[in-house]
């Protein structure tokens, strides 16, 4: 374990940059988000998570693949090469990372998504919560706020300095050419690590139990919540534009002439148009099915098709929605047990 | 506020039970401490759920939309931006005053959860109490007083209209009316030069994820089928490039001219925080000075200065000299 002092930062973000784009939190108008580091970055590594997940790297909003010209009959396709080089993450959230181990079994499964894989060529290095928000529940799903088992590397806060550690090869390689940045801890702060690690476990106020969740959501097609829920929907999406693991998309067209191109942009599950066929038939007519869906692929689908649940609990859906749909109440109508601590 | 609460779950209570109403839209308290949200309730056994505390800040006019087009006769609650935001849903022929009961609930401001954060007071909050001029943050085991209107919304320090200007049944007293400037921000953008002011803009719109929630939220945008819907023609793509952002907001903003009642619940619900009050105040602004002032929403049978033709209205865009 090394350690890096938070004064040399600035240091640090300078040769990073050098070597690769490096994205960071960084606050705008008020807004934390990742941005390009560039000098003078107002750096915000402190704030817990940003209003974008990390996905908005490594998944854009939206991406064009294909140009396209068309004249009288013949028309021209060219791909656009798939985006090269690789990219640092730095302080991303541990719940964040697991967000994008979430877009990996998407994307990275057969048909594997070429743009998709290049982007992910990236160092994530991850910064553990100290003390996680009243709307975190990462530990509902086996995450750890400490710990981001699938980063590069892992830094934990001890105030004055950062905790570093590396876990991957190539999280090894990116610190051993840091030499004259960082240091070696005092045996005390190697030890202050386990402390954070567990404090940070304890301060999330809430416990939760899933035992059976995924097994009693998919029961819950027809359960009275849905009713209860979807008629105060704005149909924004905030919540899957701002979800980590959402990752559903649409395709589309810029054309002006002869000319166009052929982008990927997200979509959401809460639009109307979302499951809009040619013919003017809709399979989820009312908010209530879109709702429900929402709820139904994170909670059971997603489970059943991958293994895994597709939340992280990251809470910023339970943060952003501007009428309070909250995630963590479906969770306990299916049985979800909540204990404060 | 908990003695209106009670008289809201009694009254509402009493208009289900007579049969007055079929549904009644209030406000129910979730289990953080700034949710208070929408709610429904159909039974009157179930207007225990409504609340009425500091939170209680989404407008339930809109929702009048779905439910009055489903025939119902709905019961509901105004504070005063609300109920602005009702009138204008009649001004433009969308909701029918006959089928809504209102009672007015004066508003003496609500909390902005993002100043309480901002101000570092989230963390272990349990709830939010007012007593007067005073706040109270409740903790496990400590709590801290502070000044109220610290963390009042932007938009209830500059309120104009705290006591509904349409209801059938007022609960509680009137409040004072006290409003700050609000213009400042817009003077403020207005003493730049044209550059500075393109640049503010496009660094605000370049952030917009294109959710629509500001528009879903409006009670202005009330159109049945909404031109960023389209699909054929699409008019506005689907990208969230800068030019489309800008495309976008600025159709949004002429829409909204003279007809914004500058409630601020876009700005609220956006989840990056652009400046959309300062958007739609230039435009009120910018109205007020061309053809008297105007408020959208405070009496529906007035003529919109928009929408009338007077022979001496100025017309400073036939005599290109630019703005
Ligand atoms: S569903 Fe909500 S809490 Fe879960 S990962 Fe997505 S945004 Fe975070
Ligand atoms: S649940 Fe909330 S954030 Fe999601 S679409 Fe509905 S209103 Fe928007
Ligand atoms: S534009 Fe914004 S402030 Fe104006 S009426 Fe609509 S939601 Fe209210
Ligand atoms: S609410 Fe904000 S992010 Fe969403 S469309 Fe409106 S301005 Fe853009």
């Amino acid at each position: 374990m090394q350690e890096i002092q938070k004064a040399r930062l600035p240091q640090l973000w300078e040769y990073l940059a050098k070597k690769a784009p490096l994205y960071l939190p960084q606050q705008e108008d008020g807004v934390i988000n990742f941005a390009p580091w560039q000098e003078g970055a107002r750096v915000k590594l402190e704030s817990l998570n940003t209003v974008l997940p990390p996905k908005s790297i490594v998944f854009p909003q939206w991406e064009t693949y294909l140009h396209f010209t068309q004249k009288a009959r013949e028309l021209k396709l060219t791909p656009t090469k798939e985006p090269e080089g690789s990219y640092i993450l730095f302080g991303v959230r541990p719940c964040d990372v697991a967000g994008i181990t979430v877009l990996d079994r998407v994307f990275l499964q057969d048909p594997v998504d070429v743009f998709y894989e290049s982007r992910r060529r990236c160092t994530i290095i991850s910064l553990a919560c100290n003390e996680p928000d009243i709307s975190c529940f990462c530990s509902a799903f086996g995450l750890e706020p400490g710990f981001a088992p699938a980063a590069d590397i892992m830094l934990w806060d001890g105030d004055k300095f950062l905790l570093w550690q590396s876990l991957t090869e190539k999280g090894e390689t990116l610190t051993h050419s840091l030499t004259d940045l960082l240091e070696v801890p005092t045996p005390a702060e190697t030890e202050s690590v386990q402390c954070l690690r567990e404090t940070a476990a304890t301060v999330q106020e809430q416990k939760w139990g899933l035992d059976g969740v995924k097994e009693r959501a998919k029961d819950m097609f027809n359960a009275p919540i849905w009713d209860s829920l979807y008629r105060r929907c704005l149909g924004c999406g905030i919540c899957t534009y701002l979800c980590p693991t959402c990752h559903c998309f649409d395709i589309g067209d810029f054309s002006r002439g002869e000319r166009g191109e052929r982008f990927r942009c997200w979509d959401s599950c809460m639009y109307k148009d979302f499951t809009l066929m040619a013919s003017g038939e809709n399979p989820r007519p009312t908010q209530k099915e879109r709702v429900r869906q929402r709820f139904m692929h994170k909670l059971s689908y997603f489970p059943a098709q991958h293994g895994l649940y597709g939340c992280v609990g990251c809470g910023r859906c339970v943060r952003k929605c501007p009428v309070n749909i909250d995630i963590t109440q479906v969770i306990k109508e299916a049985g979800g047990s909540i204990s404060c601590a | 506020m908990k003695e209106i609460m009670q008289k809201m779950r009694a009254e509402a209570a009493r208009v289900l039970s007579s049969g007055e109403v079929d549904l009644v839209l209030g406000w129910e308290k979730g289990d953080l401490w700034w949710q208070s949200y929408p709610v429904f309730i159909e039974n009157e056994k179930k207007a225990e759920l409504l609340t009425w505390d500091l939170f209680c800040v989404p407008n339930l006019a809109k929702y009048l939309l779905e439910e009055i087009w489903h025939k119902k006769r709905v019961a509901l609650f105004f504070k005063g931006c609300d109920a602005l935001g009702f009138n204008q849903l009649m001004q433009d022929k969308r909701v029918d005053r006959e089928k809504a009961f209102i009672f007015a609930v004066p508003c003496s401001g609500l909390v902005d959860p993002q100043k309480v954060e901002r101000a570092g007071l989230h963390q272990g909050l349990l709830r939010v109490e007012r007593l007067g001029d005073e706040l109270t943050f409740v903790y496990k085991d400590r709590e801290k007083k502070t000044a109220a209107p610290w963390f009042y919304y932007d938009k209830c320090l500059t309120c104009r209209y705290p006591n509904p200007v349409v209801f059938d049944f007022m609960l509680g007293e009137p409040v004072p009316v006290n409003p700050r400037e609000r213009f400042t921000a817009v003077k403020e953008l207005e003493g730049q030069n044209v550059d500075a002011r393109f640049q503010y803009w496009q660094r605000q719109f370049s952030r917009c994820i294109r959710c629509f929630a500001c528009r879903n939220v409006c009670p202005a945008c009330s159109c049945r089928e909404c031109i960023f819907d389209l699909t054929s023609p699409r008019w506005l793509g689907k990208a969230t490039e800068l030019s489309e952002n800008q495309f976008y907001h600025i159709t949004r903003a002429f829409h909204m001219a003279g007809r914004c009642v500058d409630c601020g619940e876009c700005a609220r619900v956006c989840p990056v925080q652009i400046p959309l009050t300062s958007l739609n105040r230039k435009l009120i602004k910018d109205i007020d000075e061309l053809y008297g002032p105007y408020d959208a929403g405070v009496d529906p049978q007035k003529v919109p200065p928009l929408v009338t033709f007077n022979p001496g209205d100025p017309a400073a865009f036939l005599e290109s000299k630019g703005v």
